[in-house]
C-alpha cells in the first residue's frame, strides 16, 4: 500500500515542548505521507497528545519546525490548523447533545449560510455525506446516536472544513468491534482519495491492522517509525515499554482451578440510572468462591448500575442480591463493605477519591472505621500515615508527600492506589470496574496479576472490562452486557472473541451459549 | 502576547499570601475611592486603627466585635467543610438570643447555673431555625442558600414583634426593647466578656474535631467529594444534617452571649450584621477554624473603623462595600492564584 514512497504532506522537525519538571516531547520527528494510515503509538503520557496539540495549533512548540506541504508554518492557533487542513477527532467528541446532526456540522462554519432552516441544514448535510461517503443522518438528535454515528458526525465536520489530515485520537476506544470495522474501512477509503490519517491508539492489534506505518514514542521521545509490515505484536510491545511484557496466562498455568461457592448472587435484578432510564434489566449473575467472571460490553450498557447495585450504592427496583446467600436488599454501601465486598470504581476520581484531600485521607477511606486508626471516636492521623504508607508502598504508587492532594497524582498512580485499596478489604469479593483504565502495558500486566492473587486466595472476582483480549485471558467466565441485559455466558478458555464481539453489538444471532462453570 | 498557564495544585503558603495581597488591593482601592471622593485617607487610615488598638477601651470594643464574629464565621465555615452555604446565620443569631432571653426573664435560678442552661437554649434556638432548611437539604435536595437565607427576614420580624409587643419592657422610654436580663455573662476585662473566650476555645475545639475525630473525617470527605463519602459507607444526609444543626447552634450561641453579655435585653437590631458578616469570615478564613480567628479580628477592625468613620460622615454602606470589595478580591485572587505567566527567558523549564 506504500510501497512508492509518496511525498510528505507534513513533517515535524525536532518538535520540543516542556511543562514544568517534564519534558513531553523531546526533539521529535515525524513524516506524513499523503495517503497513508500513520499510527501513533505510545503508553499514557508518552507524548502522544502534546504532539499532536502541537499540530493542531492548540500548543507552541519550544522548538522545532512544521512544515505542510513543503512551506513551514506556524500555528498560533487551533483555527489556524484548521484553516490549513488539519483535522482532528478527539477521543472525547465536541458535538452538541441537543442538537440535530446537520446543526451540529454547521456549527462555527463560515461557510454556513446565514440565513438558515432546518431543511436547508439537512439538505447540505446529505451532499456532504454524500460526497466523503459516511453515512449519517442529517435530522437526528445527537443524544440519540451510537457512539459510532456520532464519530462518524465528528469525522464529517473536520473533512466537510476541507482537511487533508485527519487526526483520530483513540477513535476506537468506544466502539463495537463491528462499528470499528467500519471506521477502518472508511479510514480506508480516505486514504485511497489522497488524504493523510494519523492513529492515535494504544491498541497494538488494530495498529498493526490498519496502519501502513507505525511511530513509537516513548517518555517524550520517539523511540523509531516502522512499516506495519515490519512489526510484531512482541516487538510493538517492547518499543513501547521498554523491555518485554507477557501478559499473564492464568488458564494453561492453572488448569485444574477449581471455583468454590456462590458468593456473589444476582437473580432478577433490575435498576435505573442516574437520569431515571431503566439500565439494568432482570439480571440473573453467579459470581463463585475462587472465580473470576469478566463482563464485556461496549461501556454504557449497564456495566456502571451492576457494579454498582453489587456494592450498595444503588438500589435495585427489582430481584435479589445476595452475598454469601444472605440477603442484601436495601443494604448501604457499609454493610457491603461489612459484608467484605471491595469495589474499584468505575471513574475514581468521581467515586472513588476525594481529589482534594491528602493521598493518606484518602488511603484510608475504606479502613478508618476499624483500629488503630480509629481509637473510639477518635481518629488517629499517626496511624492514617502509616496504614497509607503501607497502602502506596505495595501498590507501587510514586508519591512525593503523603500529605499532598491525591488530584496531584498521575492517573496511573490513582488507579493502583484505589485498586490496592479495595484489594485490602476485599474479603469475599472485589467488583473491579476498569481497573486498567487509563495504566501502561507494564502496570496493566501488574493490576492482572493482582486480580489472580486475590482469586487464588479464593475471592471472588467480577472485572468490568473492554479489552476483550484481557478477560479472555484472566477471567474464568466471561458475560456479555448489552442494553442493560446479559446476552450470554461463555467460560473464557471456550470463547470466541468474535462471537462476544457480536453479542457486545447486541446481535442476538449469535445464539448465546450457556456454559456450567 | 502573555499567556496564561494554569497550574494544577497551588502550597498553601501560595493561598495564604494570595488571601493576604487580596485584602491589601481590596483596602488600597477603598483608599483611593475615598480619597477621590476628597476624604483624607492617612489620617481616616491613622484614626481607624487607632479607634481599634489606641487604648484599653478600643481593645475591649474590638473584642466585643470580634466574639460574636468568631461564632458566626465558624458556623459559616463548618458548613463550608461538608460543601453548604449557611447564609441564615443571621437568623439563627437572633433565635438564639431570643430563646435565651425568653428562658432569662422567665426562669430564675443559680446564676451560673443558669448561664449554662441559657447557652444550652441558644444553641438549641439556633439549631431549631435551621432545622427545616437542613432537613430539606438533607433528604430532599433543596437549595439551603435560599432557604437560611429567607428565614433571616422571618427571624428579625419576629424579634422586632417580641421586642415592641409580649415581651416589652413598659417601664422603659425605649419602645422597642425587653427587660433586662438577670444574667450577665462575666467580665474579662472593664466590658469585655467571657464569650471572647468562648468562642475562642470553641474554634480550637471545632477544629480538633474536624481533623481528629471519625465525625470529623467523615464530614471533610463528604465536602471534597459526596460521591466518594457516599461509596465509602457513610450516611451522608446524616452528617449534612448534622453538620448544618452545629452551625445554626453556634450562631444561635453568638446570639445568647450578645444578649447575656454585651445588651443585656432583646431588640431589633442587636445583630448588627454578624449574621451576614459571619459568611465573609469564614470566606477569609478560607473555611478552616482557626483561620476563622484572625479572619474575624480583621473583621472587627473594620467593623470598629467604620463606627470611627460614620463620625467624619462616612455612611454605614460605605464601609460595607468595602467589605464587599475585599470578598470580590478574594474570590478573584483564589483562581488567579492558579494561573503563572511563563518567562520567554525560562523556555527550557516550561
Amino acid at each position: 500500500m506504500s510501497a512508492a514512497p509518496a511525498r510528505n504532506v507534513v513533517e515535524l522537525i525536532g518538535i520540543t515542548k516542556t511543562f514544568p519538571g517534564l519534558v513531553a516531547n523531546d526533539a521529535i520527528n515525524l513524516e506524513l505521507r499523503a495517503g497513508e494510515v500513520h499510527a501513533l503509538l505510545g503508553e499514557n503520557g508518552a507524548g502522544k497528545s502534546t504532539l499532536m496539540n502541537i499540530l493542531t495549533g492548540i500548543y507552541q512548540p519550544d522548538a522545532g519546525e512544521i512544515i505542510l506541504n513543503g512551506a513551514k508554518v506556524r500555528f498560533t492557533s487551533p483555527m489556524q490548523a484548521i484553516a490549513a487542513g488539519i483535522g482532528m477527532v478527539h477521543q472525547h467528541f465536541k458535538l452538541i447533545k441537543a442538537f440535530t446532526v446537520a446543526e451540529n456540522i454547521h456549527l462555527g462554519w463560515n461557510e454556513t449560510p446565514r440565513r438558515v432552516n432546518a431543511g436547508e441544514l439537512e439538505r447540505r448535510t446529505t451532499a456532504l455525506a454524500e460526497r466523503f461517503g459516511l453515512e449519517v443522518r442529517p435530522g437526528a438528535r445527537i443524544e440519540d446516536l451510537s457512539a459510532g454515528e456520532q464519530q462518524r458526525v465528528e469525522i464529517l465536520r473536520v473533512l466537510s472544513r476541507g482537511a487533508r489530515v485527519l487526526i483520530l485520537d483513540e477513535p476506537t476506544a468506544v466502539l463495537t468491534p463491528t462499528e470499528a470495522t467500519a471506521l477502518a474501512r472508511a479510514v480506508r477509503e480516505f486514504t485511497a482519495s489522497g488524504y493523510a490519517v494519523i492513529f492515535i491508539s494504544h491498541k497494538l492489534d488494530e495498529v498493526l491492522e490498519i496502519a501502513d506505518r507505525i511511530t513509537v514514542l516513548r517518555a517524550g521521545r520517539k523511540v523509531a517509525t516502522l512499516p506495519a509490515v515490519e512489526c510484531t505484536h512482541a516487538r510493538l510491545a517492547t518499543l513501547m515499554v521498554g523491555r518485554e511484557i507477557i501478559l499473564p496466562h492464568s488458564r494453561e498455568e492453572d488448569a485444574v482451578h477449581r471455583p468454590g461457592s456462590v458468593v456473589l448472587q444476582l437473580s432478577g435484578v433490575s435498576t435505573f440510572n442516574d437520569q431515571g432510564v431503566p439500565a439494568l434489566n432482570e439480571i440473573d449473575l453467579d459470581v463463585r468462591a475462587g472465580e473470576i467472571v469478566g463482563i464485556a460490553g461496549v461501556a454504557g450498557n449497564g456495566q456502571r448500575e451492576l457494579t454498582e447495585v453489587l456494592t450498595g450504592i444503588r438500589l435495585p427496583t427489582a430481584g435479589e442480591v445476595r452475598v454469601r446467600g444472605k440477603s442484601m436488599n436495601g443494604a448501604s454501601p457499609a454493610e457491603f463493605l461489612q459484608a467484605g465486598i471491595g469495589h474499584v470504581p468505575e471513574d475514581r476520581l468521581r467515586s472513588g477519591l476525594a481529589p482534594s484531600m491528602a493521598v493518606a485521607d484518602n488511603a484510608v477511606l475504606r479502613e478508618y472505621r476499624k483500629p488503630p486508626i480509629a481509637r473510639g471516636p477518635l481518629f488517629i492521623p499517626s496511624a492514617v500515615r502509616k496504614l497509607a504508607r503501607r497502602i502506596v508502598d505495595d501498590a507501587r504508587v510514586i508519591v512525593p508527600n503523603m500529605r499532598a492532594p491525591v488530584r496531584n497524582l498521575s492517573g496511573g498512580n490513582q488507579q493502583r492506589l484505589v485498586a490496592r485499596r479495595e484489594m485490602r478489604v476485599a474479603e469475599t469479593a472485589l467488583v473491579a470496574a476498569y481497573p486498567t483504565r487509563g495504566l501502561d502495558v507494564g502496570a496493566i500486566d501488574s493490576m492482572l496479576r493482582y486480580l489472580i492473587e486475590i482469586r487464588d486466595r479464593g475471592v471472588a472476582v467480577l472485572l468490568v472490562s473492554e479489552e476483550l483480549e484481557e478477560l479472555l485471558s484472566i477471567a474464568d467466565r466471561v458475560a456479555v452486557m448489552f442494553q442493560g441485559r446479559i446476552m450470554g455466558t461463555f467460560a473464557a478458555r471456550h470463547a470466541e472473541a468474535e462471537q462476544i464481539g457480536l453479542l457486545m453489538g447486541g446481535h442476538a444471532g449469535a445464539m448465546p451459549t450457556e456454559v456450567a462453570a | 502576547m502573555f499567556r496564561f498557564h494554569r497550574v494544577e495544585s497551588i502550597k498553601p503558603w501560595t493561598i495564604i499570601a494570595t488571601r493576604v495581597i487580596s485584602v491589601v488591593a481590596a483596602l488600597a482601592l477603598g483608599a483611593l475611592l475615598f480619597a477621590a471622593a476628597g476624604y483624607d485617607v492617612p489620617r481616616l487610615a491613622g484614626d481607624v486603627m487607632r479607634g481599634s488598638f489606641d487604648n484599653m477601651f478600643a481593645l475591649e470594643d474590638l473584642g466585643l466585635l470580634v466574639s460574636p464574629l468568631i461564632l458566626t464565621g465558624l458556623a459559616a465555615a463548618v458548613t463550608l467543610r461538608i460543601g453548604l452555604w449557611n447564609i441564615g446565620g443571621e437568623g439563627q443569631f437572633y433565635a438564639g438570643a431570643i430563646a435565651a432571653t425568653v428562658i432569662g426573664l422567665e426562669i430564675h435560678a443559680d446564676p451560673a447555673l443558669m448561664l449554662v442552661v441559657l447557652g444550652a437554649g441558644g444553641f438549641l434556638g439556633g439549631a431549631l431555625w435551621i432545622l427545616i432548611p437542613a432537613l430539606a437539604r438533607a433528604y430532599l435536595a433543596v437549595d439551603e442558600i435560599i432557604t437560611t437565607l429567607l428565614l433571616n427576614f422571618v427571624a428579625i420580624l419576629f424579634v422586632n414583634y417580641l421586642s415592641t409587643g409580649p415581651l416589652r419592657d413598659p417601664g422603659q422610654a425605649v419602645t422597642s426593647a425587653t427587660a433586662r436580663i438577670p444574667y450577665d455573662i462575666p467580665t474579662l476585662v472593664g466590658d469585655l466578656h467571657w464569650g471572647l473566650g468562648v468562642a475562642v476555645a470553641l474554634a480550637i475545639v471545632i477544629a480538633l474535631i474536624l481533623a481528629y475525630s471519625r465525625w470529623g473525617y467523615e464530614v471533610r470527605l463528604a465536602g471534597a467529594n459526596r460521591f466518594a463519602a457516599h461509596y465509602a459507607g457513610i450516611p451522608v444526609p446524616r452528617r449534612l444534617l448534622q453538620t448544618m444543626l452545629l452551625s445554626g447552634g453556634i450562631a444561635g450561641l453568638a446570639g445568647m452571649l450578645e444578649v447575656t453579655g454585651t445588651v443585656h435585653r432583646l431588640q431589633g437590631g442587636i445583630s448588627n450584621n454578624f449574621g451576614y458578616l459571619g459568611v465573609m469570615v469564614a470566606v477569609l478564613a478560607g473555611g478552616q477554624p482557626i483561620g476563622v480567628l484572625p479572619a474575624a479580628v480583621l473583621m472587627g477592625i473594620i467593623l470598629n473603623g467604620g463606627i470611627v468613620l460614620q463620625s467624619y460622615g462616612v455612611s454605614i454602606y460605605q464601609v460595607l462595600a468595602l467589605t464587599g470589595l475585599i470578598l470580590l478580591f478574594i474570590a478573584v485572587g483564589e483562581q488567579l492564584a492558579y494561573y503563572r505567566i511563563p518567562h520567554m527567558a525560562q523556555r527550557p523549564t516550561r
